[in-house]
Parts: C-alpha cells; sequence; structure tokens
C-alpha cells in the first residue's frame, strides 16, 4: 500500500510547478495551465485525506465539486482570453499593460 | 454501504425541513431562471421586462430578509449553511447594492447600447447574489469554496461583459488569472485544512480543536493559504493590485459593484471563518503564528498604500479604486473587537460605505457620459456648468471623508470607538499604531478628495463645457447624498435593524 505522505509529496510538488509556471510564463493559456496544476494539487490532497475522513466521503466529494468549477473557470477564463487576443493580437500578460499607475 | 440506509430518510426530512428556511434563494433562483427565460424569448417586444423581474425579484428579496431579521440561529441542510441574524443582516447589504446596481445599469448608456443586451448582466448579477448569499451563510469549507467560485465567475464576467476597448479586455484577463491563482491556492490550504481535521464543517468543535494540536507552523501555513483567498476578495495590502486595474477598466456600475457587494462578502466569510483563523490562541505554540497581529499589520498597510497612492491619481475611478482598499483596511479595524461594539460599528460603516460608494459612481458614470471626462484635471469649472452634479458629489466625497455633517462621520466615530475598545481590552501596540495610521489616513484622504471640488469649483477652465440634462442617475445619487446627510440625523434607521 502507498502510504499518505507519497501523495502528499506529489500533490505538494504538483503545486509548486503550478506556482513556478503561474509565475513564469508569459502566455496567458500557460498560466492556465499552471492554475490547473495548482486546483489538481488540490484535489488529489482531498482524495488521499478523504481516506481518513470521519464521515467517509468528504473528500471526495470535494474533489468531485472542485474539478466542475475548475473547468467553469477555466471556460470563463479562455472567452476573456479571446476577446484580449481580439484586441491586443497577442495573450502576453506582459505586453498588455495599457492600464497601470 | 448498507449501514448507511437507514441514515436516508432523516437525511431527506432535514433537507425538506430546510428548505422553508431557504425561501430567499429560492426566490433568488427563481428570478435567475425567470430573467433568463425573458430574455432568450421576450426581450425583442419587452426590451425592460429583464431589469423589471430583476428589480421584483431584489424587492423581494429584501422585504423577505427584513421579516426574518430576528430570527433564531437554525442549521441547514445537515449542517452545511447556518441562518441567523448575522447572515440576514449580510443578505440585506448585498440586496441594496445589488438593487442600486440594478437601476445603475438600466440607466447607463454604454450597457444599453450594447449589442448583447443587458439580459445576461441581470442574470449574472442574481446569480452572483445568491452566490453572496449563500457565501454569508456557509458553515462548511465546501459550501465557501463554492460560493465563493460562484462569486468571482460572476464578477469575471461582469468585468468582461463589454469588452469593447483594450482597457476592458486588460482588466478582466488580469482579474480573471489573478483570481483563479488565489483561488487554487485557497483550495489547496482548504485541502490542508481538511487534512488536519478530517472534517470540512468548521463550525465542529472537533474542527478547532484537531487544528490546535497540529504544530502551529503547518496550521499557521494552511490558514495563511486559506486566508489569501479572503484578502483577494477582500482586496487588502498585498493582494490588491488587481483592484485599481480592475475598477479603472471595468464598466463604471460594475465597478461600483464590485466595490460594495463582493468585498462585503469577503467580510461575511472572514467573520465565518474568524474562529479557524484565530484558533492559535492559547496554546503552546502561539509564537509560530498570531493571526491578530497579521491581521492589524495588513490593515494598518492597506490603509497606508491606498490613502498615499490615491493622492497620485488623477483618473476618478482609479482613486476611488484605491480609495477603497484604504476603506477596506478602516473595517478591518473593527473586527478586532468583534464581541462587543465591533459587529455593530463593522455593520455600520459598510451600509454607509454601499451608500457613499454607490452615489460616488454614479456621479462619476454621470458626469462621463455628460461630458466624456474622466480625468480629475479635467473637471475644472464643472461646477458652474453643473451645479447640481457636482454639489452632490461634494456631499458624497465629504462623507467618504468622514466628516460631519454627513453619516459618514458616524460610522467613522464608532469604528474608531470600537478599535480603541480593543486597545483598552489587550493593550496591544500594534492596534495602537494601527488607531494611529488610521487617524492619518483620514487627514491624508482630504487632499485626494478635495482635488475634485478645488477644480470643479475654484479653478475656471478656458473650454466651456455644456452638459445636456441630468438623467435619472443623477437624481439617484442626489437621493442617495441626501441620505447621507439625513442618516447622521436619524442613525437608529439602521442600528435598529443591527
Amino acid at each position: 500500500m502507498i502510504p499518505l505522505s507519497h501523495f502528499l509529496f506529489i500533490s505538494a510538488c504538483l503545486f509548486c510547478i503550478g506556482l513556478y509556471a503561474v509565475l513564469t510564463k508569459r502566455n496567458a493559456i500557460q498560466v492556465l495551465i499552471g492554475i490547473e496544476f495548482m486546483i489538481n494539487a488540490a484535489v488529489l490532497n482531498f482524495v488521499a485525506f478523504g481516506r481518513f475522513d470521519a464521515n467517509g466521503g468528504g473528500g471526495q466529494m470535494f474533489a468531485l465539486f472542485a474539478i466542475v468549477l475548475a473547468a467553469a473557470g477555466v471556460a470563463v477564463a479562455l472567452a476573456i482570453i479571446l476577446n484580449v487576443y481580439k484586441h491586443f493580437k497577442t495573450i502576453d500578460p506582459v505586453k498588455t499593460d495599457t492600464l497601470k499607475d | 454501504m448498507n449501514d448507511l440506509i437507514p441514515l436516508i430518510s432523516s437525511s431527506i426530512n432535514d433537507t425538506l425541513a430546510s428548505l422553508s428556511h431557504f425561501y430567499a434563494e429560492i426566490i433568488l433562483a427563481a428570478g435567475f431562471l425567470l430573467v433568463i427565460l425573458a430574455d432568450l424569448f421576450l426581450s425583442r417586444r419587452f426590451t425592460q421586462l429583464c431589469f423589471l423581474i430583476s428589480l421584483s425579484t431584489l424587492l423581494l428579496l429584501g422585504v423577505q430578509s427584513v421579516i426574518l431579521l430576528n430570527t433564531k440561529t437554525v442549521f441547514l441542510f445537515g449542517g452545511m449553511l447556518k441562518l441567523d441574524h448575522t447572515s440576514i443582516l449580510f443578505k440585506l447589504l448585498f440586496c441594496f447594492s445589488s438593487l442600486l446596481f440594478a437601476i445603475f445599469i438600466r440607466y447607463n448608456s454604454p450597457l444599453q447600447k450594447h449589442v448583447k443586451g443587458t439580459g445576461d448582466l441581470f442574470a449574472i448579477l442574481l446569480a452572483t447574489l445568491l452566490g453572496m448569499n449563500l457565501l454569508a451563510m456557509s458553515m462548511n469549507l465546501l459550501m465557501v469554496y463554492i460560493s465563493i467560485e460562484m462569486v468571482s465567475l460572476g464578477s469575471y464576467l461582469m468585468v468582461s461583459y463589454i469588452s469593447a476597448d483594450k482597457a476592458q479586455t486588460e482588466s478582466a484577463m488580469k482579474y480573471a488569472l489573478f483570481g483563479a491563482v488565489c483561488s487554487a491556492i485557497m483550495l489547496y490550504g482548504i485541502s490542508l485544512l481538511y487534512g488536519f481535521t478530517g472534517t470540512l464543517n468548521f463550525n465542529d468543535p472537533a474542527f478547532i480543536n484537531a487544528l490546535k494540536n497540529v504544530s502551529g507552523l503547518s496550521s499557521g501555513v494552511a490558514i495563511s493559504l486559506v486566508f489569501i483567498g479572503v484578502a483577494f476578495k477582500l482586496s487588502i495590502a498585498p493582494l490588491h493590485f488587481w483592484a485599481p486595474d480592475v475598477y479603472e477598466g471595468a464598466p463604471t456600475p460594475v465597478t461600483a459593484f464590485l466595490s460594495t457587494a463582493p468585498k462585503i462578502a469577503g467580510f461575511a466569510i472572514l467573520i465565518g471563518l474568524l474562529p479557524v483563523f484565530q484558533s492559535e490562541g492559547g496554546q503552546t505554540n502561539t509564537q509560530y503564528f498570531d493571526f491578530n497581529v497579521i491581521l492589524a499589520v495588513l490593515a494598518t498597510a492597506s490603509m497606508l498604500i491606498g490613502n498615499f497612492t490615491a493622492i497620485w491619481q488623477n483618473n476618478v475611478k482609479r482613486m476611488l479604486a484605491y480609495s477603497s482598499i484604504g476603506h477596506t483596511g478602516f473595517m478591518l479595524m473593527a473586527l478586532f473587537a468583534f464581541q462587543g461594539s465591533g459587529f455593530q460599528a463593522l455593520i455600520f460603516y459598510m451600509a454607509v460605505y454601499i451608500v457613499m460608494n454607490m452615489a460616488a459612481f454614479l456621479i462619476v458614470d454621470e458626469i462621463e457620459e455628460q461630458t466624456g471626462i474622466l480625468l480629475i484635471d479635467e473637471y475644472k469649472g464643472m461646477g458652474k456648468s453643473n451645479a447640481m452634479l457636482m454639489t452632490t458629489f461634494v456631499i458624497v466625497l465629504v462623507s467618504l471623508t468622514g466628516l460631519p455633517p454627513t453619516v459618514g462621520f458616524t460610522a467613522k466615530f464608532l469604528v474608531f470607538s470600537s478599535a480603541f475598545e480593543a486597545y483598552r481590552n489587550t493593550d496591544s501596540a500594534v492596534i495602537l499604531i494601527m488607531i494611529i495610521t488610521a487617524a492619518i489616513s483620514t487627514l491624508v484622504s482630504l487632499f485626494y478628495y478635495f482635488k475634485i471640488p478645488l477644480n470643479a469649483f475654484l479653478r475656471n477652465s478656458q473650454i466651456q463645457v455644456m452638459a445636456p440634462g441630468n438623467s435619472p442617475k443623477a437624481y439617484l445619487g442626489l437621493l442617495l447624498a441626501i441620505l447621507l446627510l439625513v442618516l447622521i440625523v436619524f442613525p437608529s434607521v439602521i442600528v435598529k435593524l443591527i
């Protein structure tokens, strides 16, 4: 049987990879992929911890909801990115900088 | 599996019993569906049907909340939600803000002229309001996450609704990406909290006890991660930098809404999670993580950054964005005496804040539609060409600063006195510094708020701006400004509800 710590280690790695992608990638869709990594790290945690739930099923349930909400969030973000491309002809968050102090 | 079967009938009974306390949300969901249907089939013939449906839904919701105001605490849906006096007060605030927002949309010409029409915007508004109502009631981390996402997704869609120019799409993208990162971080924090405690119900005493048994470092990390998600909604200091861009780029009615309702929803969930965040108190491992100190430092930083950066802004919407960051820091002060007078002070401040901010944005939008002016420098001579609008604006700005004879003074006074109470109870130096910062930043706010009347009344411009007649939006702003003047004499109207 695989111990809990292995799952936690993998999910921590996933979370860090995602955060790294979010901070360094200069393409809005790659940033979204990073966000997806972070959400899935949390989902992995939920499923792993769900085995030890007092009432059973809480973690699995949360994982399902998190996956659905992540999909909804990505759909909205992609629509917005499409609009950005129409106006700027680029989806580099660094180059879209008309608003600043 | 078989041992769960006897539970089915009792859980069905619980759900049915809960539904009778769930009318407000059922009304909202019904209104949401009606708006979508009306927009699909009837919007050609009756252009304002969606507006009328949402308006009546919101009025019905407000009346329903007022009737339920003094209800006793009930737990709904197996402890998922808690309906009590506090949550109903928050629902009333959300409802009030949404009502003003709906009227604002009705009289905003860029939104009205938009090809898609405003039907979808009203549907999004009702769905977002549903999310905020659930957020104010949630007692379970799953519910917190779902409702925060509901509010966030609705807000992203509202900001990107028109997408008419570069600034609007850019602000929407910044908001959506930054918001998604913050909610992903929050989700990871929630998963850690779940791992430490084995339950998602944070109202459960076992949750707090289990959290206290974890080492301070680990629980501190998990709590900080969850707090990042809440702080994003509140737009306080380290996570504030999306706010000015989004407020400037978004359509003005949306900015007015974003600066009030979702921010207050952030406070609602912060109050709900406060026992979890403060769970370190009284244990051996407090030296790692003291949430109260962190909150005080962040409140101080928000007040400083918000108010001092606002001085350099020339765009009115951006200036109001920074000032709203400062106001959030100010509202956080009331949380330190939350068991005592803080609660009343906070709710009072929020109610007044909705009126002030909505009125300010209504007038900014009216000026922009009449003359196309959005920069403070160009307000020169406006006091002569449109005296009524500018006088209203001055009353609102006096109230935002917190000076008599407006109710902004009463609100600031209540928060200050509750913060003093917190200082007397704890003798903490951090709270003292926070109070002093609040006093200084109130003084600083005079400079940037009064740049507007200075330009409008005391300086003349070569270009004579001829303003056309005022729209109903201007009169709504005037009504809210009069409300600000009247409420200082009769603050009991609000206090009685609290």
